[in-house]
């Protein structure tokens, strides 16, 4: 049985690029947006089982309207989805998790029928975990967070889930929706083929008006982005005899309010 | 003119400086480069990601590249990983002359062979009497029946033991005119009556180079490479390439030398401060950076000449002259800034100050190339 799946895949500021201001604000501005690097895995685990059981995989993206960026689109195209889907629009710049969630849900219900709906465990730039198990509730299947493996029997799947001191292993009735682990597998790198080939493959922009959006409900409003703060160092430096210096130490830490 | 790469150039570098990241990092290619091993693994790891198929059509499995993306894959991998560069650079010219001038047979064979991880098919011109003057030759080539004897020696054939095959010049000793004498053959390494010396050199130590002796070497006539006599014509059409792709492996040589050099300036504190903030210091940096920009752009607009197939004969040979030099100098630069870091021998920088020195011998000496350039600069002035 060919697999139909779903990935999810957020587009967010490269973290690299993120520049602190000196009153503390964190300025994205200059920053070049990228695939998030905990769906990357994800990506592969989908393209990888959509191989082995000669499927297809639909990339599914939700963003402000700078995600409708061709270097982007190619960029995940040419780690092996056959389509992507946009909804692009700058209403959903702010989105938490519960809007990304609904619109995912309501892009992927237009997308069905689908036999796997896989995100990556949370994303690089607020790292919620929610969207995946928020979108696989909405959906109405079962969702799971923590995959690690995933092996397609029929209609089922057999899942590892990664816990605190255990390996659960589950099966799971499809369709289904999993957040999978950094673990699950390696990225692939595109080669050249494989980019130059994503320039030909379907890209479908969708807008809000598409998925009968006609207004998003109220957003989390964000008041303000710091950084921590930066504190300079004293730069003491202790001479002297090790004894005495620890001695010193000591009574500078206290001082600090440290011990 | 527009000096911003394309959206498929920049996918593949992202992808290519990964990789490297990956397979070829600095610690391996230190490692090899003290046991002077080749560079297997990441070698392979370049033919499965399809980096050694760019510029190979696809009826024989590579992929179509233009020449600047070629330009810009040897840039990445001088800076990441300077031997793969260099091996990359000296598989380009070899590849050239199969595709214009081998048979289809070969060009299957050996083609196939190199975008899946054969090490590139070796160039065997240089003999003992017979080096920049490579029309000098003395290997001869006499045929017997379906097959053709050789005869001679060969010098610096770098890469000769790791290659299937040595793309072989002779000379017919009997012609007057060495320029109509000269046949280039697909000699298989393996066969009966060549042995290798290995030559001891002051860097490219995962690259090797050997003397190559050839006794009553026998191979089938139809390994012959494009036509009896015209070899010296077929070898000079893709010498320009070569030296293009070795000048963008020591532009990026001379980047990861100056990237050193300039997180050193910043972290070392000397006097009381980092040796970056002191002038002397700063303008080595800047004249590093001012000749890193300039040996960019004169490659970059060699390989956008090639691909927009104007002659660039005067032009590449002042680009090599410049860009074999310039390299050597920022790496040298850096190695000052370093001090006596950079002298050590666990350091990359001493690696690449001893591989980019051949740049101005390997390839065409800077002699040459003023020779190439000279006579033609002459010729547009009346």
């Amino acid at each position: 049985m060919g697999l139909n799946i779903l990935v999810t895949v957020k587009f967010a500021p490269n973290a690299v690029d993120i520049e602190v201001k000196p009153d503390g604000s964190i300025s994205l501005e200059r920053a070049e947006w990228e695939i998030s690097s905990f769906d990357l895995p994800a990506i592969e685990a989908a393209v990888r089982l959509a191989e082995a059981t000669r499927g297809k995989v639909i990339a599914l993206s939700v963003g402000p309207a700078r995600i409708n960026n061709s270097k982007l689109k190619k960029n995940v195209l040419s780690r092996g989805p056959d389509e992507l889907v946009l909804v692009a629009d700058d209403a959903l710049a702010e989105a938490d998790t519960a809007v990304t969630a609904r619109v995912l849900a309501l892009a992927a219900a237009k997308l069905a029928p689908f036999d796997l709906l896989l995100s990556g465990e949370g994303s690089a730039d607020l790292y919620f975990q929610q969207v995946g198990l928020q979108l696989g509730e909405r959906m109405g299947i079962p969702t799971l967070n923590a995959i690690r493996k995933i092996e397609v029997y029929g209609n089922h799947v057999v899942v590892e889930r990664s816990l605190e001191d255990e390996i659960e292993v589950l099966e799971v009735p499809l369709p289904a929706a999993l957040s999978v682990t950094t673990d699950i597998e390696q990225p692939r790198l595109p080669t050249m083929k494989e980019i130059l080939k994503a320039g030909n493959k379907p890209v479908y922009e969708w807008s809000l008006t598409d998925l009968n959006l006609a207004d998003l409900p109220g957003k989390v409003e964000v008041l303000h982005t710091m950084a921590t703060p930066r504190v300079e160092r004293k730069n003491i430096r202790l001479q002297g005899p090790t004894e005495e210096a620890v001695c010193e130490l000591a009574g500078l830490l206290k001082k600090e309010g440290v011990l | 003119m527009d000096f911003r790469w394309s959206e498929e150039q920049e996918l593949l570098l992202e992808s290519l400086e990964e990789l490297l990241k990956r397979e070829a990092p600095e610690s391996l290619m230190a490692e090899l480069d003290a046991k002077k091993e080749f560079p297997d693994k990441p070698w392979q790891a370049l033919a499965d990601h399809g980096i050694l198929g760019l510029g190979i059509p696809e009826e024989y499995g590579g992929a179509f590249t233009d020449i600047m993306t070629m330009t810009l894959v040897c840039q990445a991998l001088g800076k990441h990983a300077l031997p793969l560069g260099i091996i990359y650079s000296l598989g380009v010219i070899t590849i050239r002359d199969i595709l214009q001038f081998g048979s289809e047979e070969i060009k299957k064979e050996v083609l196939g062979g190199m975008i899946r991880g054969d090490a590139p098919v070796a160039l065997g011109i240089t003999e003992p009497q017979a080096g920049s003057d490579a029309a000098a030759l003395k290997t001869t080539a006499e045929f017997d029946g379906d097959e053709v004897v050789f005869n001679g020696q060969k010098m610096y054939c770098t890469l000769s033991k790791q290659a299937k095959y040595i793309l072989l010049m002779t000379r017919d000793q009997k012609s007057e005119n060495p320029y109509e004498s000269i046949s280039m053959w697909l000699l298989p390494t393996e066969t009966p009556g060549i042995t290798f010396h290995l030559l001891n050199k002051v860097g490219w130590w995962t690259v090797p180079t050997y003397e190559v002796f050839i006794e009553n070497v026998r191979v089938p006539k139809k390994n012959l490479v494009g036509e009896m006599n015209k070899g010296w014509p077929q070898l000079m059409a893709n010498f320009e390439i070569e030296r293009l792709a070795l000048c963008a492996a020591s532009v990026g040589a001379a980047e990861a030398a100056f990237e050193d050099a300039a997180a050193y300036a910043n972290r070392r504190v000397q006097f009381g401060k980092p040796i970056g903030t002191f002038q002397a210091v700063q303008h080595i940096i800047v004249d590093m950076a001012v000749k890193i920009e300039n040996m960019r752009n004169y490659i970059y607009k060699i390989a956008w000449m090639m691909d927009n197939d104007m002659p660039v004969r005067t032009e590449h040979a002042m680009c090599k002259l410049y860009v074999a030099r310039a390299s050597f100098e920022v790496i040298d630069s850096a190695m000052q800034i370093l001090g006596g870091l950079g002298y050590m021998m666990d350091h990359r920088v001493q690696r690449l100050w001893r591989d980019i020195r051949l740049m101005r011998i390997g390839a065409g000496t800077d002699e040459i190339m003023y020779n190439i350039a000279g006579p033609q600069l002459l010729k547009k002035v009346r």
